[in-house]
């Protein structure tokens, strides 16, 4: 079996908030992708999805600390390392991002060009200017953007999308590894969204992109974008599977809520009606004994509320339910 | 209420309030701390602090603390006025042009920067240099509103200007509200804590203004004011002499309510901006 | 033609409007002063008209009034008269005009205290003074300002918690206040500055080494008093930017990116400097203010102290000879402040390119 390109290996990671206390924001997250791999992560906000982003890519700014846990690319840990040789070697290289956003992520008062080359020169000082720029162009050019225009504009000068091209433009110029896509698309109207996604396709064949984490909250566009899906809740794994399994015929009780509460335009469907979740997600400043969404669970049984919640396969799929078949 | 709630949370907004607050009781009850009345000579000119008189005497002879007090009313008073007439103005007219936009808005805004480049400072010296007699409190109090309301116009236009945008205020226009309205039912009432933390600090800057013109000279010619003090501290040599209690208590006082008024303005902004918050 | 050249217009396009706002200082400077019934030349008579008879009194009244412009005289000279014989006396816009016609050419009237001295020859002794106190004063004053401000936003932990209350109090303190106490404090009490005046006492101004070393030993506390309170003031605005800066998103996605930290404090920096030096433009006024009021705290022979004898002494023509150059700097200081922002920052530039 081919090395996976990223690992993550029971990550845990929380918050210490000024006044003391400790928020377990992820809190043993695991799964590893393949060469050429999308992983689709859903959830609602405040499940833990951008904190995950920024541990697995191993960046723990304070007030973010790493509990316990390991991430891996490409066989190598890139936790635990000194800051600078983190950031040279591992940011933007190994795992990059693309920001939720795109539109705020632009310095205004930087010309695309001048981003892109400190970004580069970041990472390899001795960098010949001009190789840049013309690496820079060809790059550009590939991504389907008049690379003269857009490199010399500001981002002001830009329309929508092709601010968020730049944006995937600059991440993925080191070609790295893994991408972690931190709801790229949703400040954009739908016909984007499309041309978004079809870029990191492009991307992920070219070798550009290693592999991809595509995180959002909105489970219809998964999709059309990954082939495996993880539900989070509470900063855990509450399910994991094909869409197929996870979003057509979700076993555990949170997905299946998830999959009632939405809108849906598909064929013998688009009667029903959505039904939203009551209740909200635990406070995780505090320890939770037993299975987190069992106060808002609507077939929650008595000592769901005792027993740890362990993964287990359930119908070819990982299903994180005492109860779920 | 909550927003008093979180107010009395933020350390500076206590301190700032809390200094206030003093020398607002100073300025209406320190009188009791002197037997004495204002006007009359009670001892030798600059005589030190004594038990009889806790700052001594001015160079006239007369009780310090009660110069203190009267000058601090004066001062609170100027700078109350002279805030709320810099405020009014400035909120009309900024909220207008900021509402209004186009070219009202360029007009208003064109001299509004007219009259904030040129220095307040040489306008008021200008007025008061060429009202020679009468020149009142109040007359000072009004002109100082009348020469520093450009920054207040600047800032809230601004932000009538961004609310311009706003669907209810669409709405309302689409429902046949006229200017007036609209301004005074659906944007004002977003603005009345940005409106009274820009009061706070025209109060400091009437204050300061008040200060500054009478150390020149031209200030109140009927009553004390602190910056008279000062004033008189410096003709009449005060400070070569080293009497101290002349111009110290009346220095600390200014210094204190800018101060205070200062920081009581970043605990606002700290509470109703909540993304300044740490 | 011009369209070619973006930032020519642009400069052009601000200097038009700086030259609009002049024609106004100009106009609120000759008007204001006349709203009040003040004469100079009632003044004057006040003066000096002690022991004369009416008639030598009535002829000096005329020659002043002459002098300043108040009546009208023939291309000859001599002064025009009404049917009664007295002087026609000059209406209102037209001395306006004479005003503005005189000014342009420098020649800023008679000061009535120092009569015959032409104002233009006191503000010319003056101004050097008064901008080698504020020049340096205001730009070190703003440049270091700025510098501790963002190395308390970056930084925070002990230097924020001392550099801040300290800034907020150095900004807090009118500048008068903290000029009384500086003389106060290091002039009387320590003695270790001269309290009063710009230079010793026995000296006269002239460009030699004995001068200049006096000179500057009587500039430590002005500039002082007024350094500190700009560099207080500049240090807390620069601090809000950069704290805000440093939250933004751009900040956030160029760590994630791995840009390395100094180019992302260089990009906390440039971005925080453009409100502070728009700031500037609006705070010069003020900042010129306060130091003016220094001068005459320390009797530094500037601008200031000229405004201050003259005030007292109702010498209006110097008041206003001296507001009008003092708005004159001020303009000219906020051209330059403008025309930097309009270089500095690229949005400004990009939207001249474009067209606007």
């Amino acid at each position: 079996m081919a090395t996976p390109i990223f690992e993550v290996d029971n990550l845990r990671a929380h918050y210490l908030t000024r006044f003391g206390q400790r928020i377990q924001a992820v809190d043993g997250v695991s799964f590893s992708l393949k060469p050429g791999e999308i992983l689709g992560i859903a959830g609602e906000s405040g499940c833990g999805k951008t904190t995950l982003v920024s541990a697995c890519m191993g960046l723990y700014i304070p007030p973010l600390h790493l509990s316990s846990g390991d991430v891996r690319v490409e066989g190598k840990s890139i936790i635990g390392m000194n800051i600078e040789a983190h950031r040279k070697s591992v940011l933007g290289r190994q795992v990059a991002m693309i920001p939720q956003g795109a539109l705020n992520s632009l310095n205004p008062t930087r010309k695309v060009k001048q981003l892109a080359t400190d970004m580069i020169l970041s990472h390899d000082e001795n960098a010949d200017k001009k190789a840049i720029h013309s690496r820079l162009r060809e790059r550009f050019q590939k991504l389907g953007m008049s690379a003269e225009d857009v490199l010399n504009a500001y981002p002001v000068q830009l329309p929508a999308g092709i601010k968020q091209r730049v944006v995937i433009g600059i991440s993925t110029l080191l070609d790295p590894r893994v991408v972690i896509a931190d709801e790229p698309t949703s400040a954009l109207d739908v016909s984007t969204q499309k041309s978004v996604i079809r870029l990191l396709f492009e991307l992920m064949d070219q070798g550009i992109i290693g592999s991809m984490l595509f995180i959002t909250h909105e489970l219809p566009l998964l999709r059309h974008v990954s082939n495996n899906i993880a539900v989070m809740y509470a900063g855990e794994f509450v399910e994991v599977g094909t869409i197929e399994q996870v979003i057509f015929d979700p076993r555990m009780p949170y997905t299946k809520a998830l999959m009632g509460s939405m809108l849906s335009a598909e064929a013998g469907h688009r009667g029903d009606k959505p039904v939203s979740i009551e209740g909200a997600p635990p406070n995780l400043a505090y320890p939770i004994t037993g299975c987190r969404f069992a106060e808002r669970c609507p077939v929650a049984r008595p000592d769901c509320k005792q027993n740890e919640q362990v993964i287990r396969t359930v119908a070819a799929r990982q299903v994180r339910c005492q109860y779920a078949e | 209420m909550k927003l008093l709630k979180n107010l009395l949370r933020s350390p500076s907004f206590v301190l700032g309030m809390g200094l206030f607050l003093l020398t607002l009781l100073f300025a209406l009850f320190g009188s009791l701390l002197t037997r004495v009345d204002v006007n009359t000579r009670v001892g030798l000119a600059y005589m030190p602090p004594s038990s009889e008189h806790w700052l001594g005497t001015d160079h006239m002879g007369m009780d310090m603390i009660s110069l203190l007090v009267a000058g601090l009313r004066s001062s609170l008073y100027v700078g109350f006025l002279a805030g709320t007439v810099a405020t009014f103005v400035g909120t009309l007219i900024g909220l207008y042009g900021g509402y209004k936009g186009g070219f009202v808005d360029d007009v208003l805004t064109v001299g509004t920067n007219l009259f904030l480049v040129i220095p307040s400072l040489i306008v008021l010296i200008l007025l008061s240099a060429s009202i020679e007699n009468g020149r009142s409190l109040t007359l000072i109090a009004l002109i100082i509103g009348c020469t520093t309301w450009t920054w207040s116009a600047r800032a809230v236009r601004a932000q009538a200007s961004s609310l311009r945008g706003r669907d209810h205020v669409a709405l309302a226009r689409i429902n046949g509200y006229g200017t007036v309205g609209i301004v005074l039912m659906h944007i004002m009432p977003y603005l009345l804590s940005y409106i009274f933390m820009v009061f706070i600090l025209q109060m400091a800057t009437g204050i300061l203004s008040e200060a500054s013109i009478s150390m020149l000279g031209l200030g109140p010619y009927d009553s004390i004011s602190l910056g008279k003090i000062l004033n008189e501290a410096k003709t009449n040599e005060a400070l070569t002499d080293g009497a101290w209690w002349a111009f110290a208590p009346a220095m600390v006082l200014i210094t204190v309510i800018v101060f205070a008024l200062y920081i009581i303005n970043t605990s606002l902004e700290g509470v109703f901006n909540p993304r300044l918050r740490k | 033609m011009l369209k070619n050249y973006p930032t020519l217009k642009h400069i052009l396009g601000r200097a038009g409007w700086y030259f609009v706002t002049f024609l106004v200082a100009i106009t609120i400077n000759f008007f204001l002063p006349r709203l009040g019934d003040a004469n100079p030349v009632d003044t004057m008579m006040a003066r000096v008209s002690g022991g004369l008879d009416s008639a030598s009194a009535k002829e000096k009244e005329e020659a002043y009034l002459k002098e300043f412009n108040l009546i009208e005289v023939d291309d000859t000279g001599k002064v025009q008269r009404d049917a009664q014989g007295k002087p026609v006396r000059t209406s209102l816009p037209k001395q306006f005009l004479n005003y503005l016609g005189m000014s342009m050419r420098g020649d800023l009237g008679t000061s009535i205290l120092q009569h015959p001295k032409r104002v233009s020859e006191i503000i010319r002794a003056a101004l050097p003074w008064t901008l080698a106190l504020q020049l340096p004063t205001i730009v070190f004053g703003w440049l270091l300002g700025n510098v501790l401000g963002a190395l308390a936003a970056y930084k925070r932990g002990v230097f924020d918690r001392v550099m801040y209350p300290l800034a907020l109090l150095a900004s807090a303190i009118p500048a008068f206040c903290f000029g009384m106490l500086l003389v106060y404090v290091l002039g009387i009490r320590l003695e270790w500055f001269p309290a009063v005046g710009g230079y010793d006492e026995g000296l006269t101004p002239e460009v030699s080494w004995a001068f200049f070393s006096s000179a500057s030993y009587y500039y430590v506390l002005p500039f002082l008093s007024v350094f500190l309170i700009v560099v207080g003031g500049q240090a807390i605005g620069m601090r809000s930017m950069c704290i805000y800066e440093l939250g933004t998103d751009y900040v956030k996605y160029a760590k994630l990116l791995g840009v390395r930290e100094s180019r992302i404090l260089f990009y906390m920096f440039r971005n925080a400097m453009l409100p502070q030096l728009t700031g500037l433009a609006l705070a010069l006024g003020t900042m010129v203010g306060g130091a003016l009021i220094t001068e005459m705290i320390f009797s530094y022979p500037g601008l200031g102290m000229a405004v201050l004898t003259a005030i007292q002494g109702n010498d209006y023509p110097l008041i206003t000879g001296c507001t009008l150059l003092v708005t004159i700097c001020v303009l000219v200081a906020n051209f330059g402040v403008d025309i930097a922002v309009g270089f500095l920052d690229p949005r400004i530039r990009a939207a001249q390119r474009t067209g606007k």
